[in-house]
């Protein structure tokens, strides 16, 4: 009987970000794990205290760097809520349109990164070709591929391209067909299933007593989604389903993930017609000054000189592609933010690891880890 | 835990099948790369050159025109220096503090013009700058290419981005329309000294300084040291800069709604 700690990290293929995993074995047998995060982090809740209320955008497109828009959306809602900014009717379509892009790109991205944990080498480069025609749509409203910058207080940067929605169906139906695809290169490989099956269970009422949320907990049978139990945005009013799966192991979340892509290229669908025949401002018209595209200067002392703004206080949980993200902002009436809080979804999967880990053999560590899909970006924030 | 777990059912499938039917997936793909390839040859094709868009969208296998998407690119700034007002918006604006306002030649050596100067070793191209720009002469082209060997090279001074501009690239089509805000520059006149520093260094010359009437003093009472004039703000033409905030000695000029 010998134990003995390996690090797994910071420098690891199976870590897909720096952060440390810790593990304890017997021989094979994983005996115990201790994650170490903290590697990565740059104080971005304190550098946002220091940002006029949009420039922290560009923050959050580096918070989560598979994920900008859906963390931008995050903040903008609760500092939409701290400014008490009305945000139009067609700014909140497109938001969703692009939360849901956001999420293919991301569950792509984690379809690639997973698939060659397991040990296959062609579909991740498949995943990075079809992740790429997201990309290109992205660019061709927001200007960026990785870092967006496109929401701001009070709506969207700017209208879609002419010719973009006619463009997003292209895409999303040369993307269904993508999905076949994937599912026959996975769940029809016999060799795929015995690896996966079985593997990383973590059943619902440990995931809930651990706060873990997202495709982890909708794989253990949970249908809890945020975009339906606290809606946000307009998501009330596109139709889909929760997609779950029963058996709580690396099998079931990637059969979460593929079916919320399918709910995603469902809601794209409805949002793309609604667009069509409902132009409209993008940006709200009343916007406080020291938010619209002129920046307020700075007085001589290099303060802001304004007179009676109003405080307020702001919270917002969105169902990003990894989990529910929550945010807090504070408006204490200057031009910054007086206090910006998030929470991350990846931190509580990751802190949960004991149950879904011990047990397990020192082979199974990069399919369970890859099945969490890591952002260590935002776990260290 | 795992050994609490149902081992995985076993199915009667012959296993040749196991592992032909992903080769046939990636047989499939592999002969229809061989006929459109998925890449591009980069420093040969490129797909921000226009003369190349209609080739890619027949070469490429993808199905939309891989082209289009660049006319929004976010890329290196091309600043008409003939069109630039100084009027410091851009440095306002900036989340990185990359843009330093530096003097360039041709104005009036008292009060000598100023244009952007960018470091593109802190730039995160954000597009902020551009999305500020009251007068549309500071935009983004699709420019990418900054690889130099010295870190001085990546300072791109206003000279510099005047010939970026001159190139002609595709730039950024897509201007934030200036929004129809409410707030204009108010004065606090009881506290203004009537000094001339708004009208003369704001960028438009919308300020103009206009007579007003000599209070008259009341018994006892001691007028204020001032000249009889008061700035008065010309709204259309306002880009709402700031400047003559800033400049103001007495603070006595601030935003705010008209009554």
């Amino acid at each position: 009987m010998s134990e003995m700690w390996i690090n797994m990290g910071p420098q690891h293929p199976m870590t897909h970000g720096l952060w440390n995993l810790r593990v304890k074995i017997d021989g094979e047998l994983i005996v115990d794990v201790d994650p170490e995060m903290g590697y990565l982090h740059r104080g971005i809740e304190k550098i946002s205290e220091d940002r006029h209320y949009n420039e922290v955008i560009t923050l959050m497109d580096r918070t989560c760097y598979v994920a900008g828009l859906a963390w931008e959306h995050l903040y903008i809602i609760a500092s939409e809520q701290a400014l008490g900014v009305e945000t139009p009717e067609r700014a909140q379509y497109i938001r969703v349109m692009t939360d849901e892009f956001q999420r293919i790109a991301s569950h792509i991205m984690w379809y690639a990164a997973f698939v060659q944990d397991v040990g296959l080498m062609s579909p991740f480069l498949y995943g990075m070709r079809d992740r790429d025609l997201v990309l290109d749509l992205f660019q061709s409203f927001t200007g960026g591929r990785l870092t967006y910058e496109y929401n701001r207080v009070g709506g969207v940067r700017n209208d879609m391209p002419p010719g973009f929605t006619d463009r997003s169906r292209k895409v999303l139906d040369w993307l269904m067909d993508r999905f076949v695809e994937y599912d026959h290169l996975c769940l029809g490989s016999e060799i795929f299933r015995r690896r996966c099956d079985q593997l990383g269970v973590l059943r619902a009422p440990d995931a809930i007593a651990l706060g873990v949320t997202g495709p982890m907990l909708r794989g253990a049978g949970v249908p809890r989604d945020l975009r339906k139990d606290r809606p946000y945005a307009v998501y009330d009013r596109v139709e889909f389903d929760i997609a779950t799966a029963e058996a709580a192991d690396v099998t079931s979340r990637y059969l979460v993930r593929m079916e919320e892509m399918r709910q995603s290229v469902r809601i794209i669908r409805q949002v793309l017609d609604w667009l069509d025949h409902h132009p409209g401002p993008v940006l709200a018209e009343k916007l406080p000054k020291w938010l619209g595209a002129p920046y307020a200067p700075v007085g001589r002392e290099g303060y802001l000189l304004r007179r009676n703004y109003p405080k307020g206080v702001g919270f917002s949980s969105v169902e990003e592609p990894h989990g529910e993200a929550q945010a807090y902002v504070v408006n204490e009436g200057t031009e910054h933010p007086y206090r910006v809080k998030f929470r991350s979804p990846v931190f509580a999967n990751i802190a949960a690891c004991k149950k879904y880990m011990i047990g397990y053999r020192v082979a199974d560590i990069p399919p369970i880890m890859g099945s969490v899909d890591i952002c260590v970006g935002e776990v260290d924030r | 835990m795992a050994a609490s777990a149902p081992p995985p059912e076993k199915t009667e499938e012959n296993p040749i099948l196991w592992v032909a039917r992903p080769m046939w997936t990636a047989a499939r793909q592999f002969a229809k790369s061989l006929v459109r390839p998925s890449t591009i040859i980069y420093p040969f094709e490129r797909l921000e050159d226009p003369k190349f868009r209609d080739e890619v969208q027949v070469a490429s296998g993808k199905p939309i025109g891989v082209g289009h998407v660049w006319d929004n690119y976010r890329g290196v700034h091309a600043l008409n220096i003939a069109t630039c007002i100084s009027c410091n918006l851009c440095a306002f604006s900036c989340p990185d503090v990359c843009i330093e306002m530096v003097t360039v030649p041709g104005g009036d050596p008292k009060h000598p013009k100023k244009c952007p100067q960018i470091d593109y070793g802190k730039c995160s191209y954000c597009g902020f700058c551009s999305d500020a720009c009251p007068e549309g002469c500071l935009s983004m082209t699709t420019r990418y290419e900054l690889s130099s060997p010295k870190r001085a090279d990546l300072v791109y001074s206003p000279q510099k981005m005047y010939e970026v501009f001159q190139r002609k690239l595709p730039m950024s089509p897509i201007r934030l329309e200036r929004p129809a805000n409410e707030d204009a520059i108010l004065l606090d006149a009881p506290l203004c000294i009537g000094c001339n520093a708004c009208a003369r260094d704001c960028p438009t010359n919308c300020i103009t300084m206009l007579d007003i009437p000599k209070a008259v003093a009341k018994p006892g009472e001691k007028l204020p040291r001032r000249i009889w004039k008061e700035p008065v703000v010309n709204d259309s033409d306002c880009v709402r800069c700031g400047t003559c905030i800033s400049v103001c000695p007495k603070e006595c000029l601030f935003w705010g709604t008209h009554p």
